[in-house]
């Protein structure tokens, strides 16, 4: 006799009782088709082959991209990028393995997944001070760690690790819910990431499944690798840089409009850090496992 | 998330189609993209609106509805660590109850709770206002505890 308590309960038992066996229905996966494509190739060459939407009324961008062949000449607004990128991302999704952190969805993509050329940075090194190019927030003085934590929201943490010391440039964007990036500058010791004139990038924000999920695209090039750091659950990706979206609260999308190079994740509590560096694994998890 | 919405509402062998028909029609619309708006409800009410033309044209069951009518004691999902706590034979029975729905009923269920995505989201992608969403899903509730009920009293059909 099944469990009469979900005939008869309230519909709380019965709610639970169908989200416990939602993920576990057999529902179809993305297998190759006979021509030996998935389903994100097929919808990337059919994307690939008509003309660029119309952007018309949308937001204008705030800033210029540098398209590239094939890509409209002319400012594109960010909801046009993103949602071309969610798309590709999207339909990769749909046959992809995804993992996840409080705060933080990492997906593995397809091999054919990449992101439009249009989003392509320039890669000359940042004029001003290190990150200034970016468009990592408004600048703050690193002397004001109160201040910091104040603009954040939330107890900004930093490394104690005596290698990277005292970082040089600190940014804040309250567009981003006190996303809070620290910026070390090349030096000998530390040598430049994916960013030109950039030795050390620490970007903390505060996320949680229930505040909204980031959602990674991670290319073909690129390794994820399942790693400690303390006792926190956290990802390595290395190899071949990768773009970064997420979706905020209420699944409004945002995104970084940048590629990354080598960088830790992972979440600690309410806030998910992530450490850009090319000190390689070992030695960017040592920097991440002394913040305080 | 998309293959498994065109699941809910498509045949199954459609399913893929429809999702990958949908994301060209959402790359075609995105000037009807309005900046700002959660972008996932958006594609995933293209995706359900692939998904029924695709079933209405072909005359046949959802994927998902299909399966849940074909179960078996047993065999509908995959007992897991977190699904102990329900009996293997009410997860069948609910999962066959599943199968008896009409398709508003399940679309509504299979979004809300099997889907887990918000009234919000579940009113954008299947095309109905946000009251609307609530008030179907708590009737969809109700036949859906009908249906184990009825299927608990004799043996099950496919």
């Amino acid at each position: 006799m099944a469990d009469r308590q979900l005939h008869q309960g309230p519909d709380a038992g019965l709610i639970e009782a169908l989200r416990l066996i939602g993920p576990e229905i057999a529902w179809p996966t993305v297998a190759p088709s006979a021509a030996g494509r998935d389903l994100a190739a097929a919808v990337r060459e059919r994307i690939e082959s008509m003309p660029p939407p119309a952007v018309g009324f949308l937001v204008p961008a705030r800033r210029r991209w540098l398209p590239s062949a094939g890509w409209p000449r002319r400012p594109v607004s960010r909801a046009l990028l993103i949602a071309v990128v969610l798309l590709i991302a999207l339909a990769a999704l749909a046959g992809a393995a995804g993992v996840g952190l409080p705060g933080l969805r990492v997906f593995f993509g397809g091999g054919s997944v990449s992101p439009p050329p249009s989003l392509e940075p320039s890669r000359s090194p940042s004029p001003g001070g290190p990150g200034a190019a970016l468009h990592l927030g408004d600048p703050v003085s690193v002397s004001d760690p109160a201040a910091l934590d104040a603009l954040a929201g939330f107890d900004v943490r930093w490394p104690s690790d005596p290698l990277p010391g005292r970082p040089d440039a600190a940014y804040v964007d309250e567009s981003k819910r006190g996303q809070v990036s620290l910026v070390w500058a090349v030096r000998g010791d530390l040598p430049a990431t994916f960013e030109p004139g950039v030795g050390l990038l620490l970007t903390e924000f505060a996320g949680s499944v229930d505040q909204g999920f980031f959602d990674k695209m991670v290319g073909s090039g690129t390794t994820v690798e399942t790693v400690l750091v303390g006792s926190r659950r956290g990802y390595w990706l290395s190899g071949e840089p990768h773009f970064l979206f997420y979706t905020g609260p209420g699944g409004v999308v945002q995104d970084e409009r940048r590629w990354v190079g080598d960088a830790l994740i992972w979440a600690d509590g309410p806030v998910t850090y992530r450490l850009e560096s090319a000190l390689g694994r070992s030695g960017t998890i040592r920097i991440a496992e002394s913040l305080r | 998330m998309a293959l498994r919405t065109a699941y809910l509402v498509a045949p199954e062998a459609d399913a893929a189609d429809a999702v990958q028909d949908a994301f060209v029609k959402a790359y075609a619309a995105l000037s009807r993209f309005r900046d700002g708006e959660p972008i996932k409800p958006w594609l995933l009410r293209i995706v359900v609106n692939e998904g029924r033309n695709r079933r209405r044209s072909a005359d046949r069951r959802s994927g998902l509805a299909r399966r849940a009518a074909l179960v078996e004691p047993r065999d509908a999902v995959a007992a897991s660590p977190e699904s102990e706590v329900l009996a293997a034979e009410t997860r069948d029975l609910l999962f066959a109850a599943l199968g008896r729905l009409r398709d508003e009923d399940r679309e509504v269920i299979g979004a809300r709770y099997l889907l887990d995505l918000s009234e919000a989201e579940t009113a954008e992608a299947i095309g109905i206002r946000r009251g609307t969403v609530k008030s179907r899903t708590s009737r969809a509730l109700a036949r859906l505890r009908e249906a184990m009920t009825d299927l608990d009293r004799g043996p099950v059909h496919g």
